[in-house]
């Protein structure tokens, strides 16, 4: 049985998840094996794009674009692909946690293929970044979010073999951790503006 | 099964059907009202020059009937199904209720009637004018005598928990209203508030922020507290959490209003303490989260997949969001970016609809083939509802999530000179595109509650309401 | 006894019950209002503010009636971008003959706490009836109606007898006199004199 499941596989995972949902349940991916083959090269898209949007573009709020030197381009990027790699293994962790009071199956490797698998839409979609209009990534993430909550609720029960009553339960309580985690993030974000890590606020 | 020996009255649930019915129309007619505003955000010209059409008028309807018809039409009429089962006894006065009944919603018509025609008090979400205000409290009042009396009369002697929530509702939303709309009336249309100024923010905002606690919060933990626990097949989790969590609640919300008022001209000491109560907010409200998800998740392996159990359990979630939200906007910091913004209205959605209106459709999923007898028509449907609700409500939080940074970035932020870089007018032409999303993700709810109301119609139709009765008196188990 | 027993005895007597929450729910509103109700920099006029003149107060109805606190905040706050924008913060004692208070909630409009004086008459005129004619991105609607409304709807006498009841000092002479005042207006006239008028009591430039 495959111990993992890699970045070649991208097509089969985003055209026919059911297929990599079940082929998985029914082996034994092992986290280091996921990380390295998939989870890491999704993980290095967006702050790819975004660099090189950034760079070429600057930032389009719908007025005037705001140009950043090329050193802050370069840290904007990096700290967005340690942020991702946090929200990754903090999303897995939680994961693997609440999967011991759903009954689930709680083993890392399992989580680490289920969130890789199930961001991957959102990763791909994130060549969007490559024009860094507001408003345009907005638009084309959003609809990509929401079919990733719809792959949740579809491939958690059948990767951590909870079965569909106990499956639903536990990715609400997913998502109910993601819409608190996101909402954190932009209230740091809002908080380090403020003192002053970002724009030039009148404050 | 009826009782052995005196004959013992069915429970009085004609009315209960009554309420929901009232409760899905004035969703849908609300809801519709909110996307005409929405699109008037995009399309100012769809007034069609009218003043009753008007944004500022339009919008007043739409909050009053989504809160007032949707919502409370929806507390009145599941309280009243949970407060007779958890005391095993039939309505007291059952004409009375029926008072109540016809008379909100003939107070909700001819209020947003009013509305569209002007009658405005000025205040948010008690924008009613006085005469208005009056038959409410009335209505009101007479709602609270048919909910304790049935409550003074029960059979079963502890008082079931979602009995204390929706009390504290009836309570605390009394004292709320009859205090906020003290006025010196000056026409049958027009009355000026008792309080001035900035005392008048500070009441206002006292009133308007545990309208929100008592009314969307508390009373729909009483919903969730009786429905959650039917649905699972399981008790609530925690006795000892569920008081903890209720009291602490109950003392704690009362506090948070100033949070409103954030670097305005009242005094800081006000506006510091709403700070902290807020904060301090987040645990009573989590420790409930904690107790439904925990019952939920504990349920036997046997659990039916009813589709109103989906609803409901996301409407968990999203109560955690709104919940955790709410407290971290009324920091300081986070206020700054925050007040006057698009992400107050995110925040508000998240709740009303990610919150408010899922748990009271995944209720009424369980609770109308129940009233009517028979399965629900279309489960597909349900279905369908589910990912349209879940869909809607991402992209319109998403959207005003978006819109808000947006908005404050651009207008705090300045240029080289100290000066502030955007214009006004700039700043507000870059939030079409969001303002239009916003449109779509309300058309996608609305689609879907749409769909819930002929789904409940097929299945209604032609069903005489079913009878139950209480049991046979049970002896007292608890000590 | 333990609180788990003392609260059997709560869940055990409604009456006990309604009057715990009651009495529980009460405390923090009677700690942050009634103080208010007291504190004098709440209840002190800024020098200079006059209560609504007639025509003023019957503009001032009609932006509650049409709703425009919907859109449009009037309250500046203590920060440097803001009072930028705006003009200076806005103090308590701007606000003591504002029955309600119009602070706002949302700007989807800008704030107009200091618009008074900013604009000319024939401007607002003009952009009343079709904001769009003078800035042509605006998504705010139109009031074309209030030019053919009469301000005098016969009620002003009444309105001001009831804010003097509430402590507005308006003598017998200005009450009496007020209809005359509003003779040929129009409702469009009555709220232009109402933005015209607010902000322009601003305390001294105590500076951003």
């Amino acid at each position: 049985m495959p111990r993992s499941v890699t970045v070649l596989q991208l097509g089969d995972i985003l055209f026919r998840p059911s297929r990599v949902f079940a082929r998985l349940a029914e082996s034994e991916p092992d986290p280091t094996r996921v990380f390295f083959g998939l989870t890491f090269w999704l993980i290095l898209l967006p702050p790819l794009f975004t660099y090189f949007g950034t760079s070429s573009h600057g930032w389009l709020l719908g007025v005037e674009p705001i140009i950043l030197p090329d050193e802050i381009v370069v840290a904007v990027s990096i700290g967005y692909f340690v942020l991702l790699m946090f929200g990754f293994v903090t999303t897995a962790l939680v994961s693997a946690w609440m999967a011991r009071t759903y009954n689930a199956e709680d083993s890392l490797g399992m989580s680490f293929a289920l969130v890789s698998i199930v961001g991957a839409p959102l990763a791909v979609g994130s060549i969007v970044h490559l024009y860094p209009h507001a408003f345009a990534n907005v638009i084309v993430l959003v609809p990509i979010l929401i079919w990733t909550v719809y792959l949740l609720y579809r491939g958690l029960p059948v990767m951590l073999r909870t079965g569909p009553e106990r499956g639903m339960l536990m990715a609400s309580a997913l998502v109910g951790y993601l819409l608190v985690a996101w909402v954190s993030l932009i209230g740091i974000t809002v908080v380090l503006w403020g003192l002053g890590l970002g724009p030039d606020m009148g404050i | 099964m009826p009782a052995a020996a005196e004959p013992v009255r069915a429970y009085d649930d004609r009315i209960v059907r009554a309420f929901t019915v009232a409760a899905v129309v004035w969703a849908v007619l609300g809801m519709a009202a909110g996307v005409w505003v929405a699109a008037e955000l995009v399309w100012p010209t769809l007034d069609f020059g009218l003043p009753q059409l008007s944004f500022g008028r339009l919008r007043t309807v739409h909050t009053n009937v989504v809160l007032f018809g949707f919502g409370v039409s929806a507390l009145i009429g599941t309280g009243l199904y949970s407060v007779q089962r958890t005391s095993h006894v039939s309505l007291y006065l059952p004409k009375l209720a029926w008072f109540v009944f016809y008379a909100w919603q003939l107070a909700i018509m001819l209020g947003a009637i009013s509305l569209m025609a002007g009658w405005n008090g000025g205040k948010e979400y008690a924008e009613l004018e006085w005469p208005f205000d009056i038959a409410i409290a009335v209505v009101w009042v007479a709602f609270a005598v048919v909910f304790f009396g049935t409550l003074a009369r029960r059979k079963v002697n502890p008082i079931y928990i979602s009995n204390w929530f929706y009390g504290a509702l009836i309570i605390v939303v009394a004292m709320l209203h009859i205090v906020n709309n003290l006025a010196m009336p000056a026409t049958l249309g027009k009355a000026y508030s008792l309080y001035p100024g900035a005392q008048d923010a500070i009441v206002q905002w006292w009133y308007g922020h545990n309208a929100v606690g008592f009314l969307l919060t508390g009373g729909f933990l009483g919903m969730v507290y009786y429905f959650l626990p039917k649905q699972a097949g399981r008790p609530i989790w925690s006795y000892r959490l569920s008081i903890i969590a209720f009291w602490a609640f109950v003392y704690t919300y009362i506090w948070a209003g100033p949070h409103h008022l954030h670097y305005n001209a009242v005094p800081e000491w006000v506006q510091s303490l709403g700070m902290v109560m807020s904060l301090i907010l987040l645990a009573p409200s989590w420790a409930t989260l904690v107790n439904g998800v925990m019952t939920v998740s504990s349920a036997p392996q046997k659990l039916k997949t009813d589709p109103g159990l989906k609803f409901i359990v996301l409407a968990l979630a999203f109560y955690g969001l709104a919940t955790f939200e709410g407290p971290m906007m009324a920091i300081r910091s986070v206020n700054i970016m925050s007040h006057f913004t698009e992400w107050t209205i995110g925040h508000v959605h998240s709740g009303a609809l990610g919150w408010n209106a899922l748990i009271t459709f995944g209720t009424f999923y369980f609770l109308v083939p129940r009233l009517a007898g028979r399965k629900l028509h279309s489960e597909r449907l349900a279905t369908v509802h589910f990912w349209l609700a879940l869909a809607g409500v991402m992209l319109y939080v998403l959207a005003m999530w978006g819109a808000g940074i947006t908005q404050s970035l651009l207008w705090l932020t300045l240029d080289d000179f100290g000066e502030v870089r955007y214009g006004f007018i700039e700043v507000m032409a870059a939030l079409n595109p969001y303002y239009l999303l916003r449109l779509v993700a309300g058309l996608i709810f609305l689609a879907g509650a749409v769909l819930m109301a002929a789904n409940f119609w097929l299945t209604l139709r032609g069903a005489s309401t079913e009878r139950a009765y209480p049991p046979a008196p049970i002896a007292e188990v608890i000590a | 006894m333990s609180f788990v027993g003392l609260h059997k005895k709560l869940e055990r007597n409604s009456g006990l019950l309604i009057f715990g929450i009651l009495v529980v729910a009460s405390i923090g509103g009677l700690v942050q209002i009634i103080p208010s109700l007291f504190q004098e920099s709440l209840r002190t006029p800024v020098e200079g503010l006059e209560p609504y003149s007639p025509l003023e107060l019957v503009g001032r109805d009609i932006y509650i009636r049409e709703s425009c606190s919907t859109c449009h905040s009037q309250q500046i706050r203590p920060l440097l971008a803001e009072v930028e924008r705006y003009g200076t913060f806005s103090r308590a004692g701007e606000f003591v003959y504002d029955r309600p208070f119009l602070w706002g909630s949302k700007r989807t409009g800008p704030d107009l706490q200091r618009v008074g004086g900013r604009y000319t008459d024939a401007w607002h005129r003009t952009h009343l009836i079709d904001p769009r004619s003078v800035v042509p991105e605006s998504i705010m609607p139109g009031y074309p109606w209030l030019a053919g409304r009469d301000a005098d709807d016969g009620s002003i006498e009444r309105r001001l007898r009831a804010l003097r009841a509430l402590g507005h000092p308006y003598s017998d002479d200005e009450i009496e006199g007020a209809a005359r005042t509003l003779d040929g207006l129009t409702e469009l006239d009555a709220v232009i004199a109402y933005l015209q008028s607010l902000g322009t009591a601003a305390p001294g430039e105590a500076g951003p």
